[in-house]
């Protein structure tokens, strides 16, 4: 019997949730974070979307967050012009970077030992977190705000992705771009898919998938409506994307068909991603809430349970 | 039939935030795990430093408190954030000092009779004992 998909709704936040990322599989599991315009980034854990804790001490929307793969750190990025680097165990602060403006990106290395901002002061700046006191790398060049920042190829060079409509590929050596691609639209989003160096790029419409390290495009999809992110499963079998209709989408990534679409937020969906291991995706929305989606409808993994039809009793049903 | 999709069963949903805390339950076998330096101590020394620290946090808030009725009714001067320096009557302060009530708020465009200002945005107030 086909099911019908029934999406996790976490609440907790006031405002849009503008960011989320999700850390890689630990021992207790692989988790969650949320960043969101009421200052307040949350932790969650990522299977079942249970909160663990709150990071308080910004002043301002958290435009950026990310994890380490062993979720052990977090990183934001503010409206406060300061990036502030947490321990996710304790919830504590462990460092606070100031910045001349508003900081929209954060990214950790591999290894964790450094960190990559980027902003509206349109300067990349990487952090040796060993030692903070020091001054950090700046590599300029984008000429608007940027919006995204990521590592790549081993954490040898980096991604930007800028209101200038540019993505840039620097290499970090050297502090010179490699390579520019150029868009008529805005990038929306940006994604890095280390497993066969895959960066997933959208802006209008469109959804495009190109090669990390020669920036060649590998192919693109338009959506029915303006997408605002977008993420790959680590199968490459499907991606998802979300965007203005309040819809999220999933794809067939090697056809380009469209399989579903699926509504449940009452607002603009901002950022989409799947979980490290594929079973999940979330979602964040202008609605103030994230939603958890099933990859694959009906299988019991988390908070989903697989119910044979003879013992639908409509005791467990709690469609939302 | 195509319109009649059972929606997947859930155990529960997920669990919200606490309202009255920041969460990251030490007691969790995550924290445990990775954190048994910052696990309390049973042993007396730490339990004094315990005592000590809500000590002077109570004398801390008494002195706060204490300053806010101090301010009902006089004149004083709010540093906020952005350069802004304006000048008002203090009210009163709401229960979670979120908002302060004051009136006569000299403002750059004329003075305003009742006005609310947000805490957040005052770093600093100052007046006239």
């Amino acid at each position: 019997m086909a099911m019908r998909q029934t999406p996790l709704t976490c609440s907790g936040h006031t405002r849009p949730v503008v960011d989320l990322a999700f850390s890689g599989i630990t021992p207790y599991g692989y988790f969650l974070i949320s960043a969101c315009k009421d200052g307040k980034p949350m932790l969650r854990q990522g299977d079942t979307g249970d909160w663990i804790g709150t990071f308080l001490g910004h002043k301002g929307a958290v435009w950026g967050a990310t994890l380490n793969k062993e979720a052990t750190k977090a990183a934001t990025a503010a409206a406060d012009f300061t990036a502030k680097v947490w321990d996710a165990v304790t919830g504590d602060e462990v460092l606070t970077l100031a910045h001349k403006h508003i900081v929209k990106s954060v990214n950790f290395t591999e290894d964790s030992t450094c960190l990559l901002t980027g902003g509206n002061d349109k300067v990349l700046r990487i952090y040796d977190l060993g030692k903070p006191e020091a001054e950090p790398l700046e590599i300029a060049g984008h000429t608007s705000a940027i919006k995204k920042a990521l590592w790549c190829n081993n954490d040898q060079q980096i991604l930007s992705a800028a209101d200038d409509r540019t993505v840039r590929l620097w290499d970090k050596n050297t502090k010179e771009a490699v390579k520019t691609l150029a868009f008529d639209a805005s990038v929306s989003s940006m994604e890095y898919i280390p497993d066969g160096e895959i960066l997933v790029i959208t802006y209008g419409r469109t959804i495009a998938f190109y090669n990390a390290n020669s920036l060649d495009l590998i192919k693109a999809v338009d959506a029915p409506a303006s997408i605002h992110s977008a993420s790959l499963h680590p199968e490459k079998d499907f991606f998802v994307a979300g965007g203005d209709d309040f819809k999220l989408y999933k794809y067939d990534y090697t056809t380009k068909e469209e399989m579903e679409s699926y509504k449940g937020h009452f607002g603009p969906i901002h950022c989409v991603r799947f979980s490290p291991d594929g079973e999940l995706y979330a979602s964040g929305s202008e609605d103030g809430t994230l939603r958890l989606w099933q990859t694959a409808v009906g299988k019991t993994y988390g908070l989903w349970k697989c119910v044979l039809p003879e013992n639908l009793d409509g005791k467990y049903n709690t469609a939302i | 039939m195509s319109g009649m999709k059972t929606p997947v069963s859930v155990l529960r949903l997920p669990r919200g935030p606490e309202p009255n805390s920041r969460g990251f339950d030490p007691t969790s076998p995550r924290f445990i795990a990775l954190c048994p330096t910052t696990l309390p101590s049973s042993s007396s020394s730490s339990g004094s430093a315990d005592e000590e620290e809500q000590r002077l946090r109570a004398e801390l808030r008494e002195r706060f408190l204490r300053t806010l009725l101090l301010m009902t009714g006089k004149r004083v001067r709010f540093d906020m954030h952005e350069h802004v320096r304006v000048h008002a009557r203090f009210g009163a302060s709401d229960i979670d000092v979120l908002n302060l009530q004051v009136c006569d708020l000299e403002t750059p465009l004329g003075v305003q009779r009742e006005a609310l200002l947000r805490s957040q945005d005052v770093i600093a107030c100052s007046f006239e004992v």
